[in-house]
């Protein structure tokens, strides 16, 4: 892979993030994109505890823990309070879960986006609340176990889009990204870097744990993933100019779901409606993009 | 210099002179008018700060502790449901240290709707790490405002500022305005003690094991006590620049007083006009007013109170299971005294209900005519209302 | 005034303790989490495991990809001295075992290894190779054609003194005198001696080992390696095989290759199916006359390379399959062969068996005749004796050793099951290793010894592993398809490399294949796997989520920290070429 990096790492090792844990490789990544003149906002949220106990913390740059729905309202005080001290080159930066994006942040996330605050909002997105034990959110796809969506009460809502959601918004800069595809994901936090007003990005973080996948996995199955279109790599700018960045060959969506423990009570017929789902998603997404399936 | 402004200016004007670099607000009745005067100061340039509409009061004080985290002095004003709503952050904003003021515009809580004044929502905040001002008028607000900044920054805890819905928001009042360069002279530009910086990174709230945890509660506990002593000597300084105190509490002819009525916010100046006159009858009453309810001035109650044969607390609120708030800290700072008055505890002016003359006399004579508390509470005022159901 | 009372009320109440932390997490030592541990361990690439030469053929495309031709080509030349022989004439069972040729094409190695010997030509770059010091014994070796040489080239790296005898006026043997110019130029030929001889070794042309002179040689040297070959066709053992018209087809390749070609007007059948009857073919084509292949298996059968026999029929030669050799008749200036028919009743050993259809025959009228069914040792002394004690046979050669006397061993064709350039080699690199193990510590220890330089299964050694080079440390497990993660590779058709045309091809010698830039090169060399051997892709550093594969100036360019290492394994599983294994912790 042909990335251009630095080896400086923004973070420290001896976090407690699980074995494989996807959410500390979007870190590391986004950090290593973004450089050290940045401000880290920290809803609830596996990472506000993988960044470790007091009086340690793993990341190297300024960070703010906040209450579990303040992710963009937190940021935007930051930001007013840089641009009073004349502060132009720092980047504010919210981190936050599915949890603290799709569910109990949206409404300061909306705010903050309707209110065009000049901040990137990052969402590392392992499709439950993992960090209080693997309870459903939004996020959450259509079939998956989750401990408040057991047994034939697997989950029969759709995963939400949030995306679009925030293209709604006519966000200036709104883009998925995956760790599995990282050259593409730190190209994708350059060029929010360098742009002005709110920036989105859906990172998808593989949860070895809550997946109930073995460890070694993690990045493999984000890659499946995309591969399969369950996760599209795409940008939208502006809410309205969409630029898919990868067109997968469309490898059936069985293996994806088979290899995952929080999946094995799907039937082949459970798998087949979510083929469909998959299916017309792309052909939206396709559209919307000014293209055909 | 000397004008005529409606409270809620007065509040904005105070926030003006305080040099505010960050405000953030979310409107609800009766405190719009703050809000609406801020964000024109904001716009006319009046004052150099950012405003930032956000969607909601709990977003608000997420966004006020984001901004002082960065090292700016912020400043926000709500109301009822608002404050409620912010409840979860107010504990934040004290656990993280920061000195954020905020003026809080006393409104009863719903179901049902009710615009006007009614001291539950700030009181049910007392348990927050919240430093507590309740004042009595427009200059009393503008002074306090000042007085709460220079507070905040030397014990690094919150303040509110506590006003009453519509008697003091939307009345007008002649006050003395300071000048700005009077102001600079009192409170200087805000220092923060620890900022997100990048030159110098750090981690703020992190995961806290019980190892530690209560240790800086206890550090939080020990800034409350010295903001006791350190009001008094902000209290000095202020009065030298513009020759007015208020003092932690405010005794009145409570020396020779048989029955001392217990009051605050608006209630105290209508006790002014009752104390007037009982005592043109002959009636021994005096008036301890609380203007510093967090943290409680135990020692200068006590000492108010010696003398008094009966104690008559006004509550313009209601602990549901337990009674009035300000009777049961009164009882609680008498209790441990060798000899102390019986408290009367009476609920009155509940969700807006005028606080006459007439009933604060009611409450006294009650008072002299009963040797002991009938109850807990006893509820002034009480009607019988015949609607459907 | 104001400041400095703030000041001092800030400093009267300073805070204690709140939730702000100012270290980092660096003393939780998370490596105690670990149950598995991931470490850096190269394995063996099944096309370096195929190849008898062992050559470390991952490494070499590697190296290649990287621009560093001379390092890859020295990388051949320790297991093999003739990439420019081999990366044209080599059947390449490498390209067979290559995995890639599961997932797209297999890559071309041979035209790479061609590549690296051209470069190595055209810049007349010479060889930097690890040498262990001087011996005192001395190895006399007999005929120089690829075993002989090889073995040469071998003990030389070894420390020994060699002298090879060769009968005729030129080395190289079956290269030198079989195999056609057009698939072997002589100046690819005699630059690649010419090395050998650069080494140190001294080739006596002109010196034929007869019985005596090896009786001489027996008194002077410490070991003999016989590698004379097959120098002698197998008879048809029909009637008529002794006509004039009837010649050798090994003998008729000498002459060819000698300047003085045979006339071959008319029509000319070669009897046989292997690489020599298509050489043989092919040359007459060339010379002007019409080729007849007569065989007595089917096409797939014939052991002769598939490409070369496609070749040939472009080129106008005819096959005849099915047919046997009866009898040879005169009929006037011509000759009439009597020719069985065979009928397949059944496969046995991937070829079909064949016996006589009937009675029937048919009738072929030629100009001339050639043999080239087989070959065989000119002398009888020249094959090795039946195994005995003090007769040691290994895979690719035999050892003699005998009480109070010299050591005799034989390889090559002398000794091979497959016939072929390559296996030569690989006779040379094991004799050198038997004969070495065998001065230094006695005969016993030559099957440890192989044991400890063997190649994925085996049967081919490693030089390099043998003296001590870092290629010792690899794993020996040969890497299948299956531990590939192929997520990293796109598909990349293979490439073609430049031949002559038909028409250019018939009118002349000259070599076929034509050379491939080095850009060429390096595409196809990118294309490898490089199966179970770390190429510094990083993805492992890249993918650490606790920051535990830390950068440093050793080999390996990197190293795990285990204080950290929770042993999750993703870099086990994102290096593409399972050059990482992954253990139980053992505490």
């Amino acid at each position: 892979m042909e990335i251009e990096l630095t080896e400086r790492e923004f973070m420290y090792p001896g976090h407690v993030g699980c074995p494989g844990c996807g959410a500390a490789i979007a870190m590391r990544f986004v950090l290593k994109a973004l450089g050290e003149k940045m401000m880290m906002v920290m809803p609830a949220c596996c990472w506000s505890v993988i960044a470790g106990p007091y009086p340690t913390s793993t990341l190297k740059i300024p960070v703010i823990h906040s209450a579990f729905e303040t992710g963009g309202a937190t940021a935007s005080g930051v930001r007013a309070a840089l641009d009073m001290k004349g502060d132009t080159e720092t980047t504010v930066v919210t981190w936050a879960g599915d949890g603290g994006t799709f569910d109990i942040g949206f409404q300061a996330l909306s705010g903050a986006v309707e209110r065009n605050e000049d901040f990137i909002y990052v969402c590392y997105d392992n499709e439950a609340y993992m960090n209080t034990g693997i309870q459903r959110s939004s996020s959450t796809p259509y079939g998956a176990w989750t401990t408040t969506t057991p047994g034939k009460d697997w989950k029969k809502m759709r995963k939400k889009n949030i995306v679009e959601a925030l293209v709604a918004h006519r966000i200036p800069y709104a883009a998925t990204a995956s760790i599995s595809h990282p050259e593409d994901l730190i190209r994708k936090v350059q060029k929010a870097k360098s742009i002005k007003g709110s920036r989105f990005l859906h990172i998808f973080a593989s949860c070895p744990t809550g997946w109930k996948i073995p460890s070694e996995m993690a990045v493999k199955i984000a890659r499946m993933a995309v591969q399969t279109n369950i996760f599209p790599l795409y940008e939208v700018e502006d809410g309205l100019h969409y630029t898919i960045n990868l067109k997968p060959k469309r490898f059936p969506v069985r293996e994806y779901f088979k290899i995952q423990g929080r999946f094995q009570h799907l039937t082949d017929q459970d798998l087949e409606v979510i083929q469909k789902m998959v299916d017309d998603d792309w052909a939206l997404l396709l559209r919307k993009a000014g293209e055909h399936a | 210099m000397k004008q005529v402004l409606e409270g809620s200016q007065a509040v904005a004007e105070a926030v003006r002179l305080a040099r505010v670099q960050v405000i953030s607000a979310y409107p609800i009745t009766p405190q719009t008018h703050i809000v609406e005067f801020l964000s024109d100061y904001c716009a006319t340039g009046k004052m150099n700060a950012k405003f930032l509409r956000v969607e909601s009061e709990h977003s608000c004080m997420a966004a006020l502790i984001g901004a002082q985290s960065t090292g700016v002095r912020t400043f926000t004003a709500t109301s009822g449901q608002g404050l409620a709503l912010m409840h979860e952050l107010l504990h934040w904003a004290s656990g993280a240290r920061l000195p954020i003021v905020m003026a809080e515009v006393n409104r009863a809580l719903a179901p049902g709707w009710n615009i006007w004044v009614d001291q539950t929502d700030s009181l049910a905040q007392r348990d927050t790490g919240w430093i507590q001002f309740y004042c009595e008028d427009s200059q009393e607000v503008i002074d306090t405002t000042l007085q709460a900044y220079k507070l905040a920054e030397s014990v690094a805890l919150p303040v509110m500022v506590v006003l009453d819905a519509f008697f003091l928001s939307h009345t007008y009042e002649p006050v003395d305005l300071p000048e700005q360069e009077e102001a600079d002279r009192f409170l200087p530009p805000y220092e923060a003690r620890f900022e997100l910086d990048t030159k110098n990174p750090c981690t703020f709230g992190p995961l806290v094991p019980p190892a530690v945890y209560m240790e800086m509660r206890h550090d939080m506990a020990a800034a409350m006590d010295t903001a006791l002593t350190n009001f008094a000597r902000i209290e000095d300084e202020f009065e030298q620049i513009f020759g007015r105190r208020y003092g932690a509490v405010e005794a009145i002819a409570c020396d020779d007083a048989e029955i001392v009525f217990v009051t605050s916010g608006t209630v105290t100046s209508t006790a002014r006009l009752v104390l007037e006159n009982l005592r043109a009858r002959g009636e021994k009453l005096g008036i301890l007013k609380i203007k510093l309810f967090r943290p409680f001035p135990f020692e200068f109650i006590r000492k108010a109170l010696k003398g008094a044969k009966k104690v008559a607390v006004i509550d313009r609120n209601f602990s549901f299971g337990a009674s009035g708030i300000f009777a049961q800290e009164v009882r609680a700072a008498l209790c441990n005294a060798e000899v102390h008055a019986p408290v009367f505890g009476y609920i009155a002016g509940i969700g807006g209900r005028d606080v006459t003359p007439e009933v604060l006399e009611e409450i006294y004579w009650k008072t002299k005519n009963n040797a002991v508390p009938e109850r807990e509470s006893v509820w002034i005022g009480l009607q019988e209302v015949r609607h459907g159901n | 005034m104001a400041q400095k009372s703030q000041a001092q009320l800030t400093a009267e109440n300073p805070i204690h303790i709140m939730p702000r932390s100012t270290q980092s997490t660096e003393a939780n030592k998370t490596g105690s989490w670990r149950y598995l541990r991931p470490r850096y361990e190269e394995k063996t690439a099944p096309c370096s495991a195929a190849c008898p030469a062992g050559e470390d053929i991952g490494k070499i495309e590697m190296l290649t990809t990287q621009g560093l031709f001379k390092e890859a080509w020295e990388t051949i030349l320790r297991e093999n001295p003739f990439p420019g022989v081999c990366g044209r004439v080599c059947f390449h069972p490498c390209e067979g075992a290559c995995n890639r040729g599961e997932f797209d094409d297999a890559i071309a190695i041979h035209s790479i290894e061609r590549f690296l010997a051209d470069t190595a030509e055209r810049n007349d770059l010479k060889p930097l190779l690890e040498r262990l010091p001087s011996r005192p014994e001395k190895v006399a070796i007999a005929g120089a054609g690829p075993s002989g040489l090889a073995a040469a080239w071998f003990l030389t790296l070894l420390g020994y003194t060699c002298d090879v005898f060769e009968a005729s006026a030129e080395a190289g043997g079956i290269l030198r005198w079989g195999i056609p110019l057009y698939r072997l130029p002589l100046t690819a030929l005699r630059r690649e001696i010419a090395q050998i001889e650069a080494q140190g070794v001294r080739i006596h042309t002109g010196r034929p080992v007869t019985a005596d002179f090896l009786k001489d040689l027996e008194r002077s040297y410490q070991a003999v390696y016989l590698a004379c070959g097959h120098a002698r066709t197998t008879a048809l053992r029909v009637p008529g095989e002794e006509m004039d018209g009837v010649g050798d087809g090994l003998k008729f390749l000498e002459k060819v290759r000698n300047g003085e070609p045979p006339p071959v007007t008319g029509v000319c059948a070669v009897i046989g199916g292997g690489n020599t009857a298509v050489d043989v073919a092919r040359s007459i084509v060339r010379l002007g006359g019409e080729a007849l292949i007569l065989y007595r298996r089917r096409r797939r059968d014939m052991p002769a390379f598939g490409d070369e026999v496609q070749m040939a029929l472009e080129e106008g030669v005819k096959l005849t399959e099915l047919v046997a050799p009866a009898r040879v008749e005169k009929d006037g200036g011509r000759y009439v062969v009597t020719l069985r028919q065979m009928k397949v009743t059944g496969e046995e050993g991937g070829r079909g068996r064949v016996e006589p259809d009937d009675d029937k025959t048919i009738e072929v009228v030629v100009d001339r005749l050639f043999k080239a069914t087989g070959a065989e040792a000119a002398e009888g002394w020249h094959n090795p004796p039946a195994a005995d004690t003090g007769t040691l046979a290994l895979s690719h050669c035999t050892l003699a050793t005998r009480d109070g006397r010299n050591t005799l061993a034989w390889g090559g064709d002398l000794t091979n099951d497959i016939k072929s350039v390559v296996h030569a080699v690989a006779s040379g690199k094991q004799a050198a290793i038997a004969l070495d193990t065998l001065f230094r510590e006695g005969p016993d220890a030559i099957l440890p010894k192989f044991d400890a330089c063997v190649v994925g299964n085996g049967p081919s050694l490693s030089m390099e592993v043998y003296m001590g080079g870092e290629r010792r440390l690899r794993n020996r497990h040969v890497v299948s398809y299956g531990e590939i993660n192929t997520d990293y590779f796109r598909y990349a058709p293979r490439m073609t490399q430049p031949r002559l045309v038909r028409e250019e091809r018939v009118r002349t010698f000259t070599e076929i294949d034509l050379r491939v830039s080095g850009n060429i090169a390096m595409r196809e060399a990118e294309r490898c796997f490089n199966c179970g051997l770390c190429n510094q892709c990083d993805n492992c550093h890249l993918f650490c989520p606790d920051l535990s594969v830390i950068h440093d100036q050793s080999a390996q360019g990197r190293h795990i920290n285990y204080d950290y290492c929770k042993g999750c394994g993703l870099c086990v599983v994102e290096c593409p070429r399972n050059a990482m294994t992954l253990e139980e912790e053992i505490r």
